[in-house]
């Protein structure tokens, strides 16, 4: 699975991840609080240009936020039908704005300085006892470990069932998929607890 | 948490994700194909119950956060969470949190299988459809800024599919109690 | 470094896994044979702690399984018998490094340690490769890695030809015997055990024979006709 950070060199690269994460916290809320066009217009124009820089070629950058600039799209016609156009308009420079600020952080923070950062913080939450920080990273490892060899156990059980002549139904290709899955928890779970590894 | 409930999640996370890496599959009660993501998420609650089921829910969404397209269509990073529609997503842990502890106070082994269906089906609904909507509508209703009363009628044309997809739910939660009980019991 | 059973046993609830035992396996190749359901797995996994003796105790190094539990997960490493369930992580090279991540070590050790072991078990070809790519045999090696690089003394491995076509087969054949470590194989393929120095047979939640192959092979032949 192709994660959606670019492999690029910016000053957004190379920026701290916990500063980028802080600051689109802070702009979101800023968004939110005003409702002048001209400031909104000028967030608007300033994460268009970031979001275009970031390494892409211009087609891959819209092709990626073409679904929610869709949704946004269409919310903003159904709002036009109850709200005054200078709320909707207010609406649509908010949302997309954050939307290329929200795209143009994804693009530049890797996987594993994410995954980083949440551990970090999720350790005061391991003090209360309510999770272990490092299990973190083993649970993405583990799912994006996982994937390949389910999605090819759904095409074995969909052969089985064309050799069988049966028609491929949800409920009888997903009943096999999640027992047959879920039986490898346990061999799964021996060998991580054999190596130790989750023994902080 | 014990490492098997740890892999539990995962896995069934990794579940959710490959099902939305699916070509949509025909239910064979309508002829629509529909996008089995959601449903995913409905048996998370059904087989695993209520705090492994969430968990799972809960790792899709941070996978998504962190920049993995494993939403259907190839979607994710942070871009998702300012769609206004950012609702329906979040919603999912609380669905999931939902359907699965409805579940394990329902459905029990002993039960015939149509009790244990029509307990899974109420689950799935209570979860897969009521509290997820309440998010989504929420969520919608804020960042669109559009009356709640609004959001909510805007959003029902979407509600049927998902019943539907409660029935499915419903249906595998009942024949993996049968082939591969893993539903905590509670009440 | 011994493993010494001490009256040691396994029960689940009513069931009996493994009846009380005494004995210390000090022999560098070890075998296990039995058929399923003798109680066999269970001793291995008391051994490494991954079972706990419901009566009894089990010693690795002088260490308890019980009372010093993460200790004996230093000793002892365990292969299991599935080859992918073992590599959790996405890539080969990030899975072996990640079993050396939470001891604390800076990363330049941990890079080198990764690194040493791949090179002594003939696996740098892996490192990078994913690991649903990879083929059985492969993915034993991998888990081989994984193991061996936070230098257990004692390796036990469950069955780890079962999943496997003859031409890997072979090759863990070899890699068994190369290593230094002392070695216990649980299988059901005789011929991978029948030059070990001791060879243990079960049956029933009872051991039946202890000595060498040859000796142990005919009794277990016996039980199984």
């Amino acid at each position: 699975m192709q994660s959606l950070y670019v492999d690029a060199d910016s000053w957004m690269h190379r920026a701290s991840p916990r500063l980028k994460l802080g600051s689109l916290a802070v702009l979101g809320v800023a968004l939110f609080a005003t409702t002048d066009l001209r400031i909104l217009a000028v967030t608007l124009l300033a994460g268009g240009v970031l979001y275009l820089n970031v390494g892409m070629t211009w087609r891959e950058a819209l092709r990626r936020l073409q679904p929610v600039l869709l949704t946004i799209a269409f919310v903003t016609l159904f709002s036009l039908l109850f709200n005054p156009w200078h709320e909707a308009a207010v609406t649509v420079f908010r949302l997309v704005t954050l939307t290329l600020f929200a795209a143009t952080l994804t693009a530049t923070t890797t996987i594993a300085a994410f995954v980083d950062e949440i551990t970090w913080a999720a350790t005061p939450l391991e003090r209360i006892g309510l999770v272990k920080a490092a299990d973190i990273g083993l649970t993405v490892g583990l799912v994006v470990r996982f994937v390949p060899e389910i999605v090819g156990r759904y095409a074995a059980i969909r052969e089985a069932h064309e050799a069988r002549g049966l028609k491929i139904r949800l409920r009888t290709v997903l009943v096999p998929l999640v027992i047959l899955t879920l039986r490898d928890a346990d061999n799964i779970a021996a060998a991580i607890d054999a190596r130790g590894i989750r023994r902080h | 948490m014990s490492t098997r409930d740890l892999v539990l999640s995962a896995l069934f996370a990794a579940i959710i994700v490959a099902l939305g890496l699916l070509p949509p599959i025909s239910l064979g009660v309508i002829p629509v194909p529909i996008t089995a993501q959601s449903l995913g998420v409905m048996m998370a609650g059904v087989v695993l119950g209520g705090k492994r089921g969430a968990l799972a829910a809960l790792i899709v969404v941070l996978l998504v956060a962190i920049g993995l397209p494993v939403l259907s269509g190839g979607r994710g990073g942070l871009a998702v969470f300012a769609a206004p529609t950012a609702g329906f997503l979040i919603g999912w842990i609380f669905a999931a949190l939902v359907t699965g502890y409805m579940s394990e106070l329902l459905v029990k082994p002993e039960q015939s299988s149509i009790s244990q269906g029509i307990g899974f089906f109420i689950a799935s609904v209570a979860g897969g459809v009521v509290v997820l909507y309440a998010f989504g509508i929420a969520y919608l209703a804020l960042a669109a800024h559009i009356d709640l009363s609004k959001a909510f009628f805007g959003s029902l044309a979407f509600v049927p599919g998902d019943v539907v997809k409660a029935v499915v739910a419903a249906l595998v939660g009942r024949a993996v109690m049968a082939g591969y009980p893993l539903l905590p019991q509670r009440g | 470094m011994d493993i010494r059973f001490e009256q040691a046993g396994l029960r689940y609830g009513p069931q009996i896994a493994l009846q009380p035992l005494t004995l210390t396996l000090s022999e560098r190749r070890i075998g296990i044979i039995g058929l399923n359901g003798s109680g066999k797995s269970s001793f291995a996994r008391m051994i490494n702690g991954l079972a706990k003796p419901t009566t009894g105790r089990v010693i690795v190094g002088g260490l308890d399984t019980i009372a010093d539990a993460k200790a004996v997960l230093g000793k002892v490493g365990f292969i299991f018998q599935s080859p992918q369930n073992q590599i959790i992580l996405p890539v080969v090279r990030d899975d072996i490094a990640f079993g050396l991540k939470n001891r604390g070590l800076a990363k330049p050790a941990v890079e080198a340690a990764v690194e040493a072991v791949l090179e002594r078990l003939g696996a740098r070809h892996l490192a990078d490769r994913r690991a649903h790519e990879l083929s059985g045999g492969e993915l034993q090696l991998a888990a081989l890695c994984a193991v061996l690089v936070t230098g257990p003394d004692i390796l036990i491995l469950d069955e780890p030809t079962n999943q496997l076509d003859l031409r890997n087969r072979g090759r863990v054949e070899t890699m068994i015997g190369d290593l230094p470590e002392k070695v216990i194989v649980i299988s059901h393929d005789l011929a991978l055990i029948d030059n070990f120095d001791r060879v243990l047979v079960f049956d029933q939640g009872r051991l039946v024979a202890d000595g060498a192959p040859g000796d142990s092979i005919a009794r277990y032949r016996e039980i199984a006709r």
